[in-house]
């Protein structure tokens, strides 16, 4: 009784600047015409989102730093949380611009999608999309999700693939961010497509030090990692292949809100993903998660030396 | 809202809910070993450090002004700076959590020493009672009520932020917070408040209970 | 773990935003709280029975964590300050509440029999008489919801928010102490300074204070 009451105390404190704040969203779309596929504007500023890794966040001063080349005001909204979180924000108003993943992002819209060839999951994605977001094209860079072991655990149990695991039903322990529990790619996934079944699943981080320490102290046999991450290949980690294609293709590609959509936008971030390669893409993440420099100074250094600060 | 607060219900009543690693009843024990464990070990460091200043009268003004810099600390930098230090163990939680009670308990000790009348002190001297016999038989008890509160509000305050020991890889009823923020699942996230606030209540009022007893036990 | 000197030096311009930043999130959410806790304080006073509920209220939201409060907020104000702001708002409600009342019960019954005798109004009384009256109880409370809410502020952080916060899961995600060291002591910094202004302001607002002393 008390607490019913009390939340309705809170929520009623909470209900007057939330109106506000909606009032506005609706009207900033209304003012910029969110048609479908239509031409939206950047010309008032894009918010660029980014995710709680440090990969994507070199993406988001990346196109921060294109953007701004190309004559768009932009602000980068660093570590703001999972997709799960950032896509509500994307539609809500809260931001305009994610770096996102093709195969991923066409996995959690639509959890059954079979297309894994990059022109097809493009499509896919389009038709998945719901209304006023649309994702650009996508760029050569490519970042996927692995499954990875220690090199004494491949051994023990002789795991080279995700197939593998499933003779180890019920004993091994999985690490990773919590979302990956309920994710396509991830344990729904590993089970319906592999017939994997773990002993426990740890809720770690992405890629990050919760779930690369676990991994290296024994906590968890099988870690959930990017390809990107260069601590796979400098701890000699295995990374089960995927016989099944179980991971989609994981090509970065913008996905943006249609009100910001611009043909300067547009072709701004289609110079760059024409030109950053997954081992460009890799080495600045190294220089931020190793030598300790900032994003943003990685990123801006990229695009200056890869010309695409020049105005066009 | 409404779809919100019965999916809760269902959320929290659901066996399999309550089962298992990741079930309502070993979070629940987990998140009581955290906030016990760490609680005790804040009153083993506060209530000594309050009842020595409060009896001396000495070095008051520092543990005042440290306790109220202590209520300062923001709980997120200190688990990260622990982490970073210490690696990944349960150490980042209980130095955060014992750095969050110890304020409470030493600044409430203290109040409570303060709050006894000097003549009953001189009274007790006066009968030939030495310096910790009046500290143990004449200061605690009288100061006994404002301890239990600073206890209180350690208590309420940890159970609270026990929801941190998540955050670094960790169970206890933050997991559900935790979970439910990365993957969007917003009965999770109230579920693991809703339990939290409810843990926070009951010992809460335990500790109430136990502080009527010993008051009608002293003046019995 | 060493502190790497140079970042310092290289980022006083991102320190000084997210602390102004950071500050800017605490006095809003402690301006908001007084403002929701004066009107429900003069109730609390005034009516009995609403008294307990009231201070119980605040003391059960005060039992719930903060992060889950931010996230609960997000489909009302998602990712935004204002979320940020509401939740820090709830947690000043339990220290203004219960001292703005207990300012009030410690004016003396007689003064306010006086200012009846002298034919004030009773808001007038309120405002120029039990109000003042109350101050220093209420700038306690004040005090106190202010650093709390300087300490809260980096919860926040995980909502991509959080001020001087957001050093803190930077420093995590890459192994880097240098802006998790930074983050605490500008917070504990923020904490102390703010804290002294309000003892100022509480000496400038209570000059009778001063005259007795």
């Amino acid at each position: 009784m008390n607490r019913r009451t009390l939340l309705g105390g809170l929520f009623a404190a909470a209900s007057v600047p939330a109106l506000s704040s909606c009032a506005s969203g609706i009207t900033s779309l209304d003012s910029q015409g969110s048609t479908s596929g239509g031409s939206g504007s950047s010309k008032g500023g894009v918010t660029i989102g980014t995710a709680n890794f440090t990969e994507n966040q070199v993406l988001g001063y990346l196109y921060a730093a294109v953007l701004g080349a190309a004559g768009v005001k932009t602000t980068v909204r660093p570590n703001l949380g999972t997709r799960e979180i950032l896509i509500p924000a994307l539609k809500g108003g809260d931001i305009d611009l994610l770096p996102e993943y093709q195969g991923a992002l066409l996995h959690y819209l639509a959890p059954k999608a079979t297309a894994t060839e990059e022109g097809e999951m493009q499509n896919a994605l389009a038709l998945a999309l719901p209304a006023g977001l649309q994702v650009l094209p996508y760029g050569m860079a490519e970042d996927s999700d692995a499954f990875a072991v220690t090199q004494e655990t491949a051994k023990k149990y002789g795991l080279t693939s995700l197939a593998d695991l499933k003779k180890q039903n019920g004993k091994l322990v999985i690490g990773a961010a919590p979302e990956v529990k309920k994710r396509e790619v991830g344990v729904i996934g590993l089970k319906d497509v592999y017939g994997v079944e773990f002993k426990e699943f740890k809720s770690l981080d992405s890629s990050g030090p919760l779930v690369k320490g676990a991994l290296k102290k024994g906590d968890v046999d099988v870690a959930n990692l990017f390809t990107t991450d260069t601590d796979i290949v400098a701890n000699d980690w295995v990374v089960l292949s995927d016989p099944k294609n179980l991971i989609p293709g994981q090509h970065v590609v913008p996905l943006i809100a249609d009100r910001k959509a611009d043909s300067t936008v547009r072709k701004a971030l289609a110079g760059l993903g024409n030109v950053l390669t997954t081992e460009d893409l890799t080495e600045l993440n190294r220089q931020v998660d190793k030598d300790k420099k900032d994003p943003e100074d990685v990123a801006n250094a990229y695009a200056e030396q890869h010309g695409l600060t020049r105005r066009a | 809202m409404y779809e919100l607060f019965s999916n809760l219900g269902s959320w929290l009543t659901s066996g399999t809910q309550w089962s298992g690693s990741d079930g309502i009843a070993h979070r629940l024990a987990e998140h009581l070993q955290y906030s016990l464990l760490a609680t005790l070990i804040a009153t083993a460091i506060g209530l000594p450090l309050g009842l020595l200043i409060g009896h001396t009268g000495r070095g008051a003004f520092l543990a005042i002004n440290l306790a109220s810099f202590g209520r300062a600390l923001p709980t997120v930098g200190l688990v990260v700076l622990v982490f970073l230090a210490s690696g990944l163990s349960m150490t980042p939680v209980y130095v955060s959590l014992v750095a969050l009670a110890v304020p409470a308990i030493v600044t409430n000790t203290y109040a409570g020493m303060t709050a006894v009348d000097p003549d009953v002190k001189d009274a007790a001297r006066g009968q030939g009672m030495r310096g910790h016999q009046v500290l143990l038989h004449v200061e605690l008890p009288l100061a006994l009520p404002l301890i239990m509160t600073g206890l209180r509000l350690a208590l309420i305050q940890v159970v609270a932020t026990a929801t941190i020991a998540a955050y670094v890889s960790f169970g206890g009823l933050g997991r559900y917070v935790f979970d439910g923020l990365a993957q969007r699942d917003l009965v999770q996230v109230l579920g693991g408040a809703v339990l939290v606030a409810a843990v926070a209540v009951v010992l809460d009022l335990g500790l109430a209970g136990l502080q009527r007893f010993l008051f009608r036990h002293r003046t019995a | 773990m060493t502190i790497d000197w140079s970042w310092i030096s290289g980022h006083t311009d991102d320190l000084t935003t997210l602390t102004v930043s950071h500050l800017q999130a605490a006095l809003t959410a402690v301006f908001f709280g007084l403002l929701i806790s004066l009107p429900l304080a003069v109730v609390a006073h005034r009516v009995r029975f609403l008294r307990g509920f009231l201070l119980g209220a605040s003391n059960v939201l005060f039992t719930i964590p903060s992060i889950a409060i931010f996230v609960l907020l997000l489909p009302i104000s998602g990712l935004t300050r204002t979320t940020t702001v509401i939740g820090l708002t709830v947690y000043t409600l339990v220290v203004l509440l219960r001292n703005t009342v207990e300012g009030l019960d410690s004016v003396p019954a007689k003064t306010k029999e006086a200012a009846k005798a002298m034919g004030t109004r009773p808001l007038r009384t309120l405002l120029t008489v039990e109000l003042p009256l109350a101050l220093p109880v209420i700038m306690a409370g004040v005090r106190i919801a202010t650093v709390m809410s300087i300490s809260l502020v980096s919860v926040a952080t995980y909502i991509g928010d959080g001020g001087l916060g957001q050093l803190f899961t930077d420093g995590f995600q890459r192994n880097y102490p240098t802006p998790v060291i930074v983050g605490v002591a500008l917070t504990l910094l923020l904490a102390v300074v703010a804290d002294a202004l309000l003892v100022a302001l509480q000496y400038v607002l209570t000059p009778w204070k001063r005259r007795r002393a």
